[in-house]
């Protein structure tokens, strides 16, 4: 049993507030990650949690009990750090044996919990490799191996997969999902690829400036975010925001959308090409990528950035090409003047 | 079809070394003369009895040796007492050094003035360096004395007593050396990645677990570095001998270097200093080996 409660929690070094009053709940044997641009407070939310760093203010408390000033081994966590921090002079059996071994636990135990360890995580024929001598996607296993065998209530997971290349964090991801699905325990996993947290959460929690931005599940996220950081976050390409005060007031009938409405967001996906005339907006195309399953068309609208449409991949328009877009208004997002949604 | 123009006479890898030599040229030049040859003339000197003032020599084979080895009492008091400065300054010093690192190696209030305060005397000028020392530790009024005074302490007569005099010139020579290793040890731990401690205490490894298993074995390298540069360096030790005690009292900080010396500038044995100097240079040479003997064990 493992629910994790953080309430208005601060984190500061020196005058300078990096955490600043998150309020949040995680379940029992809930996946969830935290993500975020670069500089958000992800990682150090993280830390706070595991104990590595000081909690400034506010109460972090496991199962109803304050763990504020409890040492990091008395939390009942494990985490898996994205460097790995695989004892270079140990060898896959004594790194997993590590805790175990510090912990005073019966050899006999120890034996059997790493045996079943690296069994579940074929490390079989490794066990007596060093560190150096493993790829990443081994030593990305002996980290899990590490953390698994101290049997925790909560793991925690530092971009985990960030050293590895595109195919074996796929293959990684799979496999940390598995794990979840297995042992049932809550995880906490940060990222700063959504596609890592639109895949593995059952809980994303969207992290900007230190302050939380959106908590709910993938498709909360990317079918309801609730303002334009949240929009323009998750999605790739990212949504296309329309000021709809100026040149795209005429959406705002199209559309139907609200009076206080002073964005709106739409899609690459939910553009649709029609003949011109046809079309609420038009537009010159810049650029046309193709990404083997869809093309992405880059198209200016005078005076404006450019909007990217996602298009199947036999589309016909070509780079210089002027273009009519309509979409479904139910496709639409609509936010106020302070940037947060309108339903 | 357009002709290939002639390129180069020499193949790449050719010019590039003749420039790596030239670069190198200098050093080399200077290893060689005050290095290399140096060396190769000590082993010729040993061979031979020559008396620096009259400038006579003759060869004489391994007498030298055979007299340093077998004949002379003092060589193997010598011998000993380096041992002994050695076994002595060695494992205080470097255990002086990993306290310092550990505990300076942190950024930390103060830390920065500390390691300036500790690194201070190995830029000292050594002769500075012993004669302070050798007023400090004057037997009525030095100021260590009168400070044990203060706490009812009748200290000894540190530079003028045998058994004490090895102990103050180890001392001494350890607070002026030990800066050296603790940068180096310094730069050794903050190497190491945090997140090995961070694992570690989360696994549940207490500060002493964590120093032990993980710390200690990955300072290894670090460690044997400072091990051989000690070694040597305590073997080798002149200055601070013939500063502080002369090699006294009644020989008792007489060591190696300061005995070759001795023979050769005061006696002017200069074929016989020049087999001690070789004998010293196997001790060394040995030490080194087995060192490295033990490292390559390790792994």
């Amino acid at each position: 049993m493992a629910k994790l409660e953080l309430k208005d929690v601060k984190k500061s070094y020196g005058p300078v507030e990096v955490i600043k009053g998150i309020d949040l709940t995680i379940e029992d044997g809930e996946f969830c990650v935290f993500v975020g641009p670069s500089g958000c407070g992800k990682s150090t939310l993280l830390r706070m949690i595991a104990g590595l760093e000081d909690i400034t203010d506010g109460t972090f408390a496991i199962d109803g009990e304050r763990m504020n000033d409890i040492a990091p081994a008395k939390r009942g966590i494990a985490m898996v750090f994205q460097s790995y921090a695989l004892y270079p002079h140990l060898t896959v059996r004594e790194n997993i044996a590590f805790g175990l071994k510090v912990r005073k636990t019966p050899k006999a135990e120890i034996d059997s919990l790493v045996n079943e360890a690296v069994t579940m995580l074929q490390l079989d024929k490794l066990t007596e490799r060093f560190p150096r001598e493993l790829s990443g996607g081994q030593r990305q296993r002996v980290a899990i191996g590490r953390a698994i065998v101290g049997q925790p209530e909560t793991f925690l997971f530092d971009e985990p997969l960030s050293n590895l290349d595109a195919e074996l964090r796929v293959h990684m991801r799979t496999q940390i999902s598995d794990l979840h699905s297995r042992l049932k325990r809550t995880m906490i996993y940060v990222t700063h690829d959504q596609v890592e947290a639109m895949t593995l959460a059952d809980k994303i929690v969207l992290l900007r400036g230190g302050k939380i931005e959106q908590i709910g599940s993938p498709r909360d996220l990317y079918e309801r975010p609730q303002n334009l950081f949240a929009a323009q976050f998750i999605g790739t390409p990212k949504m296309n925001i329309f000021e709809l005060n100026g040149d795209f007031s005429s959406l705002r009938d199209h559309l139907n959308l609200p009076a206080d409405a002073h964005y709106c967001g739409i899609r690459p996906d939910s553009f649709e090409i029609v003949n011109d005339g046809d079309g609420i907006l038009s537009a010159t195309v810049r650029l046309v990528e193709y990404l083997g399953n869809a093309c992405l068309v880059h198209a200016e609208i005078k005076g404006h950035d450019t909007i990217i449409i996602e298009q199947p991949v036999g589309t016909q328009v070509r780079a210089a090409d002027r273009i009519s877009l309509t979409t479904s208004p139910n496709a639409v997002h609509a936010f106020a003047k302070d940037g947060n949604r309108i339903d | 079809m357009s002709a290939v123009r002639k390129g180069p006479s020499l193949s790449l890898k050719a010019r590039e070394a003749i420039t790596g030599w030239l670069f190198v040229s200098p050093i080399l030049t200077g290893f060689l003369i005050f290095f290399v040859g140096p060396l190769i003339a000590v082993f010729y000197y040993s061979t031979t009895e020559w008396n620096l003032l009259s400038q006579q020599s003759r060869f004489v084979g391994m007498a030298n040796y055979v007299d340093a080895l077998t004949r002379n009492e003092t060589f193997w008091d010598v011998l000993v007492n380096s041992l002994v400065f050695a076994a002595g300054l060695v494992p205080l010093n470097m255990a002086m050094a990993l306290g310092l690192a550990l505990a300076l190696s942190k950024s930390r209030p103060g830390a920065v003035f500390f390691r300036t305060v500790f690194f201070a005397p190995v830029i000292t000028s050594a002769v500075a360096w012993a004669i302070i020392w050798t007023f400090l530790l004057q037997h009525e009024s030095g100021a260590v004395n009168q400070g044990l005074s203060i706490f009812g302490i009748d200290g000894p007569n540190w530079l003028h007593e045998p058994d004490w005099a090895m102990v103050s010139v180890i001392f001494t020579r350890v607070l002026k050396t030990v800066g050296l290793n603790m940068i180096l040890y310094i730069a050794a731990l903050q190497s190491i990645p945090r997140d090995y401690d961070e694992a570690a205490r989360i696994e549940g490894a207490s500060n002493w677990e964590i120093f032990r298993r993980i710390t200690w074995p990955l300072l290894a390298p670090t460690t044997l570095v400072i091990m051989v540069i000690t070694v040597v360096g305590s073997l080798k030790v002149f200055d601070h001998i013939y500063l502080m005690t002369g090699g006294g009292p009644q020989n008792g900080t007489m060591v190696l270097a300061f005995y070759i010396y001795e023979q050769g500038f005061k006696f002017f044995n200069t074929g016989y200093a020049a087999a001690l100097a070789v004998v010293l240079f196997a001790l060394i040479l040995l030490l080194t080996i087995v060192q490295m003997l033990l490292k390559a064990a390790r792994k």
